[in-house]
């Protein structure tokens, strides 16, 4: 079949490239609001291109610049109301706007998603000729949604190779190079097309319309299609066609006192009244109160129910994966965090945790997976797996979890993981829960099939701006989640803890190293400071536009002068904008952190930042706007410029303030 | 990279209510004529509408006191029900304000009073004639600004936006968009006011040839939510005195939009000589008088803007047409005095312009000739008999406000004539109007208090509540011609930009190294209200239009 096509190819500089950029509409996240049945309402508010898609959309048209003739195509999935939106992007230089819309799509999870998005690509506007070229750029995640799987999950629907969360691409008439983010810096990548690329917002900026543009995008005919046009069986899409389902979905209640508002009449008087006012409380501790009480009371034990009678879905599928991520030689902290929950997943439901080790000389690190909770190391050694990539990594775990069957496997939510997961689920046909924060066992009453599904895997994840807690669960093994790095705290290490290593040895087609690693940059290493550090200093976007840090370095500097261990993080919008790594990320997407003290500067408490501090032992917030939403989660507050504050608060620290801390060399 | 050109048949620059009301009566009219089977001729009507601001309203702030008689007018089919108005006037006091008291004029002042008049969120009524435009078949296109006129043999021959993906200096990015070009018969400048293009064409075809130059003043709003039962619901205060001085022109006023919200603001005259008046300062002064806190006590702040108010009244009314142009609204400066109302006259001056351009288009004829008949019928019109008796006010007031209340005095007996042989006032431009800093020994306007931060607040936190933004990549929108002229300004007259700018784009910054004072522009904070373009004693600001869509937010002011 292939040699066929290969001997029919037409002249292939006839054949124009296509770029179809992935599009999603989303509604402004300030006006976020949830309908009664735990689902999005967007009916109400004010919507806009999701900011990711934009970045995606812009490196679409920055292919016009080499490829003069291509055809850029948008693509989205959604109520007729995305026309918006579609339109939007034909002003920006887009030629064709195609949309999928059928309520019966309403409720689909990303593993729907990415299977009809594929099919639309594919009977709509890809031909029939596999060796047609064309690219497929996506935005790294949805502000709504925020699971960055559909991507990957449309690349394996495909059958193309991909690249997530990339921060550059450059264009050459064979192939592509991108560098996307990794673990503490970038992988550089060279790709064959087709493929699809989803664009981080370090990228370039989305372009502005022009009034051409505009004037045209308002007579352009949007492609609409339903799912009988695309070939798409309802039963697969939809709330009952996908894998995985809401279980349900609670407010999340914050427990911090009120904020108390430190002034005085300069800064060196407010400094004065903070040192005070910190060393009246007692040594902070690294006990976390909010943390246990939020969790607590976010999640309620579910009421038995035997209304119907109970299944077990899992159809002998047994056993917790994990995949142990590596970086060099060293094992990635998320991929020893979630050996955390796996444990107690398997000794409640009575099973055993293999942990998949898969590089080129890593067998030695086998020894302390088990040490820190595995019962089972399954070894792929293999020269040609030294470096992760996705299309080998995916084959090599795919056959494994065929041999073995698991019920459940779990993935550290680095940006290996939150590409690898869905998929490899797409690929096995089971759902994924991305970035939870808390996995149990549960059971699921099924009033469709008049069933309790039990036992499952309760996936829980904040959604909807970190205002709710959602419990997602699948029905198909393996049940499948990411959990976020630096939520589940690392096991302690047992070093006679017996357990099996096992070498496996993959079949690997050549064609799963098309694509190949040009380079790996792992510049900023520090981002592992940001788990053990006492104090954080995390600054905004002001602090990166007004001093590129400089003050919050230093106030982290005179700290470890007196041998406090302190580091630095950043906003999803500092990062955004290019003023600090992305492994300095704290937030939503980023990392959670829970130092004894949190210090806020110009953070203007953007509630997906709050979730990845809210569980530090002390909060203060120096901010200049008293009406900032940081102090509704602080236990101190000033108002004031940090230019002026932080001066003073670095005075203080070199005469000896630690905000109650020990030193601890 | 090419420059698309478009081709329209009129095109209006700015979706304020000049030109949404130009374009809705001037597309009744076109209608109305080629619907009639007598008509063999069809007249065009493609009628093109650029707004800068990212959506229609987002840029429109007034008071808003307004009469809907012209309503009526401009849409005789809709309902008076219908019309967005927040409340009818119910209430309408004129204060006079001490700095500790507040009497209450036993009477209105001429032309001051509201009787029948209603109370609007002019950003709203802006967004329902945008609807109504629309539903008319006018393209209006928000979030894109005319920035550049293009003057060929004499004539306005079309304008372009801007460009956009360009850094600081201007260089192209790799995000770059070319400029549009729109060609169009006719041309309707409804800019608003000081609209920068505007300013271009009169100056490029000297169209204001011995006119008194255009005097302004400069209105900062805020809107407050405040306990109910502090201030009613369709209530109207104008107040005059506090914190101004007996010489200075201007007021504040407070309007009762809901039993819940107001709208506060405070204007003053440009022509104010001292360098360090501040017109944000002075509405944070008023705030704390006994009187406005009682209102305000309590309450929240909102939304903050500001805007500039064409005061020149007739005499400094520019030439209104020329070859395919006609300028309506605030960019002529229709404005009546002293009650500050330019709405109605923007609606009215916008559909004599429709008038005209529907002749123009029916005799294929858009030259200056054929469209002066837009300034001949402002002449027979009821706007030239509401500004013709006031033409001489503004011009008393431009030395002291009892000299003032002196000479408009005399102008209500003379019919508007006053002390004068010609029966004509002039006036300065408002930057001549500049007292030396050394001859304030030091005060400074409104004295240096902190702000509260519960009923006053600083530029930078009431810049927040205008919603302001703009991107950074880009290059300023406001040039400052000389940095040798700013120095000096700095020095004659302690840079009065930092003062006069109610959005802090102007900061006078003082170099560690050497002492030097310098300004540092800060264009991302700016309001779009042109108090620099007008203001600044050298001449040395020009202000420009930002990237379409970039600037405030006003949505409701």
């Amino acid at each position: 079949m292939a040699a066929m096509a290969r001997n029919m190819r037409i002249c292939e500089d006839c054949m124009g490239l296509k770029v179809i950029s992935l599009m999603k509409q989303v509604p402004l996240t300030s006006q976020m609001r949830m309908g009664a049945d735990g689902l999005m309402d967007r009916t109400k508010v004010k919507s806009i291109i999701n900011v990711d898609c934009c970045f995606g959309l812009e490196q679409g048209l920055q292919i016009k610049r080499s490829v003069a003739d291509v055809e850029l195509i948008v693509v989205s999935m959604g109520p007729p109301s995305f026309e918006q939106s579609l339109r939007q992007a034909v002003s920006l230089g887009y030629d064709r706007a195609v949309l999928l819309s059928d309520r019966r799509l309403g409720g689909s999870d990303t593993f729907s998603t990415g299977m009809a998005i594929a099919k639309l690509l594919q009977s709509q506007i890809l031909s029939q000729n596999p060796d047609d070229k064309f690219i497929v750029f996506a935005g790294r995640q949805t502000s709504d949604g925020d699971t960055a799987h559909v991507p990957s999950q449309v690349a394996e629907n495909l059958s193309i190779p991909q690249v997530t969360f990339a921060v550059s691409i450059d264009y050459s008439p064979t192939h592509l190079v991108v560098k996307r983010m990794i673990e503490g810096g970038y992988q550089t990548l060279k790709v064959p097309m087709p493929c699809v690329i989803s664009v981080a917002p370090t990228a370039i900026h989305m372009r502005r319309s022009t009034l051409a543009g505009a004037i045209k995008s308002r007579k352009v005919q949007i492609q609409t299609y339903t799912l009988d046009q695309i070939g798409v069986d309802p039963a697969q899409v939809g709330l009952n066609g996908s894998p995985t389902s809401v279980a349900k979905v609670v407010n999340i209640v914050h427990n911090r006192p009120a904020v108390t508002m430190v002034d005085g009449c300069n800064t060196d008087d407010i400094s004065s009244h903070l040192v005070k006012l910190l060393d009246a409380t007692e040594t902070l501790h690294a006990v976390s109160k909010g943390r246990s009480e939020a969790s607590a009371a976010a999640v309620p034990e579910a009421p038995k129910q035997d209304k119907y009678p109970r299944a077990d879905f899992r159809n002998g599928a047994s056993g917790i994966f994990t995949w142990a991520e590596v970086h060099g030689s060293e094992l990635v902290r998320s991929s020893v965090e979630i050996l955390n929950p796996a444990r107690k997943l398997a000794d409640e439901l009575k099973t055993k945790v293999t942990t998949l080790l898969i590089g080129h000389n890593v067998k030695g690190l086998a020894a302390r997976l088990i040490a820190l909770g595995a019962d089972e190391v399954i070894v792929v050694d293999e020269p040609r797996l030294k470096e992760y990539s996705i299309l080998p990594f995916t084959s090599v775990i795919e056959q494994i979890v065929r041999e073995r069957r698991p019920e459940i496997a779990l993935f550290g939510a680095t940006t290996s993981g939150r590409e690898l997961a869905p998929r490899l689920g797409s690929r096995l046909g089971s759902g994924v829960t991305a970035d939870c924060t808390i996995l149990k066992v549960g059971e699921y009453v099924n009033n469709f099939s008049k069933t309790i599904w039990a036992p499952c895997l309760e996936a829980i994840r904040p959604t909807y701006g970190e205002s709710k807690l959602a419990t997602i669960v699948g029905f198909r093994c393996p049940q499948m989640a990411t959990a976020r790095p630096g939520t589940f705290e690392r096991l302690k290490a047992d070093n006679t803890r017996q357990g099996k290593i096992t070498e496996f040895s993959p079949v690997l087609n050549d064609s799963v190293f098309c694509v190949e690693i040009l380079g790996i940059d792992r510049k900023e290493g520090g981002d592992q400071g940001l788990f053990t550090a006492d104090v954080i200093i995390a600054g905004g976007r002001p602090c990166g536009e007004i001093d590129d840090f400089k003050l919050i370095k230093e106030l982290v500097a005179a700290l470890e002068e007196k041998g406090i261990n302190a580091a630095w993080g950043a906003t999803r919008q500092a990062v955004d904008h290019g003023y600090a790594p992305y492994s300095r990320q704290i937030g939503q997407t980023g990392k959670t952190v829970r130092p004894k003290v949190y210090i806020a500067v110009a953070v203007s408490g953007a509630i997906q930042h709050v979730s990845g501090m809210k569980e530090s032992g002390k909060i203060i917030a120096i901010n200049q706007d008293q009406h900032s939403n940081i102090y509704s989660c602080a236990d101190y507050g000033i108002v004031g410029q940090y230019q002026e504050m932080l001066p003073a608060l670095i005075k203080k620290v070199r005469s000896g303030f630690t905000f109650g801390l020990k030193a601890v060399k | 990279m090419d420059i698309p050109i478009i081709e329209t048949d009129i095109l209006v620059i700015g979706g304020g209510s000049a030109g949404l009301s130009f374009a809705i009566h001037c597309a009744d009219l076109i209608r109305k004529h080629n619907e009639d089977p007598a008509v063999k001729i069809k007249i065009p009507d493609r009628i093109m509408l650029l707004e800068k601001g990212s959506s229609l309203g987002n840029h429109s702030l007034s008071g808003a006191v307004i009469n809907p008689e012209v309503f009526r007018e401009l849409l005789p089919e809709v309902k008076s029900e219908e019309y967005p108005f927040e409340t009818p006037v119910l209430e309408d006091d004129t204060m006079f304000l001490t700095k500790s008291s507040a009497i209450k004029l036993p009477f209105h002042p001429p032309y001051m009073s509201n009787q029948g008049n209603s109370i609007v969120i002019l950003g709203k009524l802006i967004r329902w004639l945008g609807e109504i435009a629309e539903k008319k078949g006018v393209q209006v296109f928000s979030g894109f600004s005319a920035q550049e006129l293009l003057i060929e043999g004499g004539k306005l021959a079309g304008i372009r936006t801007n460009a956009s993906g360009v850094d600081a200096d201007g260089k192209p990015l790799l995000n770059y968009q070319p400029p549009t070009e729109v060609r169009a018969k006719i041309f309707i400048m409804a800019e608003g006011t000081r609209g920068h293009l505007t300013r271009n064409l009169i100056q490029a075809l000297q169209l204001d040839k011995g006119c008194n130059p255009q005097v302004y003043s400069l209105g900062v709003k805020e809107v407050w939510e405040i306990p109910q039962g502090a201030f009613n619901k369709g209530r109207v205060v104008h107040s005059l005195g506090y914190p101004l001085n007996f010489d200075q022109f201007g007021g504040g006023f407070i309007y009762g939009l809901s039993d819940t919200m107001i709208a506060l603001g405070y204007v003053a005259g440009l022509d104010i000589k001292d360098p360090t008046f501040d017109t944000h300062r002075a509405l944070q002064v008023y705030k704390k008088h006994p009187f406005v806190q009682g209102i305000i006590k309590n309450g929240k702040l909102i939304r903050y803007g500001a805007k500039t108010i064409p005061e020149g009244g007739l005499f400094a009314l520019p030439q209104l047409y020329h070859d395919g142009v006609m300028i309506i609204g605030d960019s002529a400066g229709f404005l009546a005095m002293p009650s500050l109302k330019g709405v109605h006259l923007s609606i009215r001056s916008a559909m004599l312009a429709a008038r005209a351009a529907m002749e123009a288009l029916k005799n294929k004829d858009y030259s200056c000739a054929q469209l002066s008949a837009y300034e001949k019928s402002f002449k027979d019109s009821s706007v030239y008999r509401e500004l013709y008796p006031v033409r001489n006010f503004r011009q008393a007031f431009k030395d002291n406000l009892i000299l003032g209340a002196l000479q408009f005095g005399t102008q209500l007996v003379t019919g508007g004539r006053g002390f004068s042989f010609s029966g004509r006032l002039t006036m300065n431009e408002d930057r001549a109007h500049c007292q030396k800093i050394e001859e304030l020994h030091g005060k400074v306007f409104g004295g240096n208090e902190p702000f509260d931060k519960c009923a006053t607040f600083d530029k930078e936190t009431e810049i927040f509540f205008s919603g302001t933004k703009h991107d950074e990549e880009q290059p300023s929108h406001i040039h400052v011609q000389s940095v040798e002229k700013c120095a000096t300004c700095i020095e004659t007259y302690g840079g009065p930009c930092q003062y006069f700018c109610p959005a802090q784009v102007f900061e006078i910054s003082t170099d560690s190294k050497t002492g030097k004072k310098g300004l540092k522009l800060h264009p991302s904070n700016c309001v779009h209200c042109k108090t620099c373009d007008i203001k600044d004693p050298y001449r040395n600001v020009i202000w420009e239009t930002p990237y379409g869509g970039d600037g405030p937010e006003y949505e409701n002011m």
